[in-house]
């Protein structure tokens, strides 16, 4: 993965910005040097706070994983949607219901896939962080680049999860045929909801640069 | 006091009405990794051509394979797609000799009627608002860019793409469609409409676009006057 590497580094041991006086921008990627500011230095070329680390980062991250944490018990447990019909009658269905069906009918392939968007993602999201922030919380210096890519895979896998919702929220605009058929959402969807929005706060708030805290001169 | 005059001096600072370069020196020919903060100086990067952090393998730039103007062709054939998209039917159903036609709005708003208010909204704004968003920004930014100018409000408008291109799931929601009809398809006689075929080709192009990323065009503009 990096045998070619297309950039020329200033030394081959790598300073961190942070331990050269330089803060790389969040927002834009400009790195600049804060000579003298009053309050919170601001990017000189898009105004974004300049941070060396994201403020409070571990602590805001473990506050939106625990309220996931407890979000995914009543998003795994509560029916995400209710169909009606004249033959079947009136029947909830679970997220893992949901994902039976799909199998029963034939569908393994769409069944692994909303397993692993729905059931899957979100379990190893809320793990990997914790995982994350124990250790960045302990100045590890385990796997780093491991630890990285980790996070990485996170924050291009996260928002996959919100499948489900717009699965229920489809199937209630299709299946509108009065007393035939008709579906409807459950509170599960809500909480589900949640889960995915509050792991995608918590994957946003951790500072991937707390894995490397060999050069950092602050916490 | 001194709470307010920062937060009107960012704003000032936002527009480029207030100079605060006396301050903070911008680098421009240096790149800090995102992910672990290593420094390197910068080096034109060839077309296609992906830089890499030595340290942690995080991708530190990537040479234009598309330029300014192609971005703006991509956003502007998105804009066409992402209109078709939403006025068009996902699919038509056909349960016994009884029609229904759905579109992404319809969706969303028997969602909200049935009590999710809170899940509609959630739909509403990651498979409507927040694409929408993205493309009229880009437009807003990438115009006047082609034509060599900085558009007035140019920071602002770059800071709010950045935020809303990061909760836009266009292709969350196709897949969601393609999962929804493979559901039905046992109950009911399901033809794909224009809408789920829009969404497609809209995927495809926001997918472009975003792989050229927003540092290029940050790098772009800052050569030119505010």
């Amino acid at each position: 993965m990096s045998s070619v590497v297309p950039t020329t580094a200033v030394s081959t041991a790598a300073p961190t910005a942070v331990s050269r006086g330089l803060l790389g921008c969040e927002c834009c990627g400009l790195v600049s040097e804060v000579i003298r500011a009053a309050g919170t230095p601001r990017c000189p070329r898009c105004g974004f706070a300049l941070h060396a680390r994201k403020p409070q980062s571990l602590q805001r991250t473990t506050a939106y994983l625990l309220a996931a944490a407890v979000l995914y018990l009543p998003a795994n447990t509560l029916p995400i949607m209710a169909t009606a019909s004249a033959i079947a009658g009136r029947e909830s269905h679970t997220i893992l219901g949901g994902i039976i069906e799909l199998w029963q009918t034939g569908s393994w392939d769409l069944a692994l896939v909303v397993f692993v968007a729905s059931i899957a993602v979100p379990i190893l999201k809320i793990a990997s962080l914790t995982l994350l922030v124990f250790t960045a919380r302990r100045q590890s210096r385990w796997r780093q680049v491991e630890r990285t890519t980790l996070y990485r895979v996170l924050e291009t896998v996260g928002h996959w999860s919100m499948l489900d919702v717009f699965v229920v929220v489809l199937l209630v605009g299709m299946v509108r045929f009065g007393a035939f058929a008709s579906v409807e959402p459950g509170p599960g969807l809500l909480a589900f909801g949640g889960v995915v929005i509050l792991t995608m706060l918590a994957s946003a708030s951790f500072d991937p640069r707390l894995i490397w805290p060999e050069f950092s001169i602050d916490d | 006091m001194p709470v307010v005059k920062a937060a009107t001096r960012r704003v000032l600072a936002g527009l480029g009405l207030v100079d605060r370069r006396d301050a903070v020196h911008a680098h421009p020919e240096l790149v800090a990794c995102e992910e672990c903060d290593a420094v390197y100086t910068r080096r034109p990067l060839s077309a296609g051509e992906l830089a890499r952090c030595p340290r942690c393998a995080a991708v530190l730039g990537r040479g234009h394979l598309l330029a300014v103007d192609g971005q703006l062709a991509l956003t502007s054939g998105a804009l066409v797609v992402f209109v078709l998209g939403n006025v068009s039917d996902i699919v038509t159903l056909d349960l016994r000799g009884v029609h229904t036609q759905v579109t992404l709005w319809e969706s969303i708003w028997f969602t909200w009627l049935s009590g999710q208010e809170v899940v509609a909204l959630l739909a509403g704004a990651t498979a409507f608002a927040f694409p929408l968003a993205v493309i009229l920004l880009r437009l807003y930014v990438l115009t006047p860019l082609v034509a060599g100018r900085r558009v007035r409000g140019f920071v602002p408008a770059m800071r709010a793409l950045r935020w809303v291109t990061r909760w836009s799931m266009v292709e969350v929601f196709l897949f969601g469609t393609l999962v929804a009809i493979v559901k039905i398809a046992g109950m009911a006689n399901v033809v794909p409409g224009v809408g789920i075929f829009s969404f497609g080709v809209l995927t495809l192009l926001l997918a472009a676009n975003q792989a050229a990323g927003l540092h290029g065009i940050w790098q772009q503009a800052s050569a030119l006057p505010p």
